[in-house]
């Protein structure tokens, strides 16, 4: 499903990656565990194409995303969903605006929109509050909110930044409970975290980074630096 | 682009302006006063030019002849000048209408009644106009060749000259400065607005970076930004008409007092004279400079 091959990425003299290789399976709950400056974040932006390799390849459905052209991003953006700290939810939208607004952007109908919006709302729970504003609502409730958006077109990958990193623990569960319900459906979920508690409850699979380097790949694995 | 994506599109920029409203209204207002400040200097400069043109246009030289020169040699000198390229028009002006003009001019008093038509000591005349008032210096020195002074009489524009090269120079001075002024307030009023709605944009930089992150293309998230620019014109341009023309009532009247003259009737009469052409301009100078700016504004947010 995924294949990365020896990418590097270069900035001036820093090297936030460094030869990069791993695989991942389809339907794969991934953690990519590391200290601050480890490159998890770098190695995030790769799979979003918000970054390009300075070499090397990211294979996705055997296709190198690293050479899309700029208008073939948002498409393939489309595809996958992405999960944010910050939640990156639209301030002036009701959370039902958030969620239909990642669905108008790729021309759904607007029956579609009335038909998968409050579905996917219900899915993470916050269907009640759908016509709140994101201030109106809790930072776990925001992140809910934000992975509703992620998954209303049905991607095949989720990926989530440190998804936990503004929440408390009983909310961070929460959310950890529900990519995991989202994985158990198909969806290949890749987490980048700080929090060690959580990986090592899930007893998922764990890449550790260090200094842009892959340090080392685990199955049902726990948190270790 | 489908219509179901352009009218998505559309009431996303209607929204975005809406929900941003103070924003909106900052940028709004900064346009009206690059408006305002356009229209006036606009209007301004034109008046002073049309003003400056229809003083230059009155100047003239005026050849009188002596009473010994014959008609066929006043027809003859009539055509050589008229022969010249800068020249305008050459206007005959016998005796009889030299009276009338002058019984004209000294209406009501009792030197109008002085000349008798009988015995009628007005000389004959050709009045020269000039395609440009440079011009009238070169015309005046051909008009002063030898082979014409037994004819002539004398020549206006000798006596004239001074004022008359003055009065061009300062009218030529002033349309440069009036157009100088103009240009110079157009270009900040520019740079202002653009500006403005660079910071506007600047505040809603996380909201650009979501768009892109969901997967919106670049129309989806430049078309709104631009609705935005449109409305910041259409709405600039009805309030900025609408405060030119308040503002010409109230302070017509105040200039007339302070000014002793009808340079304000002038531009009241400008305004009012031109107002389809003014808000046409208006509403097209506002909606180029509104998508102009935003365009140039949202350039950098589009990249990656």
């Amino acid at each position: 499903m995924i294949e990365i091959a020896g990418a590097t990425k270069q900035y001036n003299t820093v090297k936030a990656l460094d030869n990069i290789n791993l695989k991942i399976a389809r339907g794969e709950f991934v953690s990519i565990v590391g200290p601050s400056g480890a490159g998890k974040s770098t190695l995030i932006k790769m799979l979003t194409c918000e970054e390009k390799p300075t070499t090397g390849k990211i294979l996705i459905a055997d296709r190198n995303i690293a050479k899309l052209k700029s208008e073939e991003l948002p498409y393939y953006r489309r595809k996958v969903g992405v999960v944010f700290q910050d939640f990156k939810l639209l301030p002036q939208k009701t959370v039902y605006e958030n969620v239909a607004f990642a669905l108008e952007v790729c021309d759904a109908t607007d029956e579609e929109i009335k038909d998968r919006v409050p579905k996917i709302l219900d899915l993470v729970g916050m269907l009640k509050k759908k016509d709140n504003l994101p201030t109106e609502l809790s930072g776990g409730e925001r992140q809910r909110v934000s992975i509703a958006r992620a998954l209303v077109h049905s991607p095949k990958i989720l990926i989530a930044d440190e998804p936990t990193g503004n929440l408390d623990p009983i909310n961070s569960w929460e959310i950890i409970d529900l990519l995991l319900r989202i994985n158990r459906q198909g969806t290949v979920v890749i987490l980048a975290t700080h929090n060690k508690e959580i990986v090592d409850r899930i007893k998922k699979r764990v890449l550790l980074m260090k200094g842009g380097k892959l340090i080392s790949d685990r199955i049902k694995a726990g948190y270790c630096i | 682009m489908s219509w179901k994506t352009f009218t998505r599109i559309f009431k996303l920029g209607i929204t975005n302006f809406w929900r941003n409203r103070w924003l909106s209204l900052a940028a709004t207002l900064v346009m009206t006063l690059t408006l305002l400040i356009i229209s006036i200097f606009a209007m301004m400069t034109l008046v002073i030019s049309k003003t400056t043109d229809s003083i230059r246009d009155k100047m003239d030289i005026t050849v009188y002849f002596n009473d010994s020169a014959t008609v066929d040699q006043i027809v003859s000198f009539q055509h050589q000048i008229a022969a010249r390229t800068d020249v305008k028009e050459v206007r005959y002006i016998s005796k009889e209408e030299a009276l009338v003009s002058f019984k004209n001019q000294q209406a009501g008093k009792k030197v109008a009644d002085l000349i008798d038509p009988n015995e009628n000591p007005l000389p004959r005349s050709l009045e020269v106009k000039a395609n440009q008032a440079e011009s009238l210096d070169q015309i005046a020195t051909f008009l002063g060749q030898e082979t014409f002074t037994p004819m002539v009489h004398v020549i206006s524009y000798q006596e004239n000259r001074v004022v008359i090269n003055r009065l061009i120079g300062f009218t030529t001075f002033l349309k440069k400065v009036g157009w100088l002024f103009s240009g110079v307030f157009v270009l900040i009023s520019i740079l202002v607005i653009l500006n403005t709605i660079r910071l506007t944009i600047l505040t809603r930089k996380n909201e650009i970076e979501i768009m892109r992150l969901v997967g919106a293309n670049d129309n989806f998230i430049k078309v709104p930004f631009i609705i935005e620019g449109l409305l910041y014109g259409i709405i600039a341009t009805i309030i900025s008409t609408m405060f030119l023309k308040i503002g010409m009532q109230i302070i017509t009247p105040m200039m007339n007092q302070y000014l002793g003259m009808d340079f304000s009737n002038q531009m009241t009469n400008f305004f009012s004279g031109n107002f389809l052409s003014i808000f046409g301009m208006e509403i097209l100078v506002g909606i180029a400079i509104g998508i102009g700016c935003s365009l140039i504004s949202i350039r950098k947010y589009l990249k990656v």
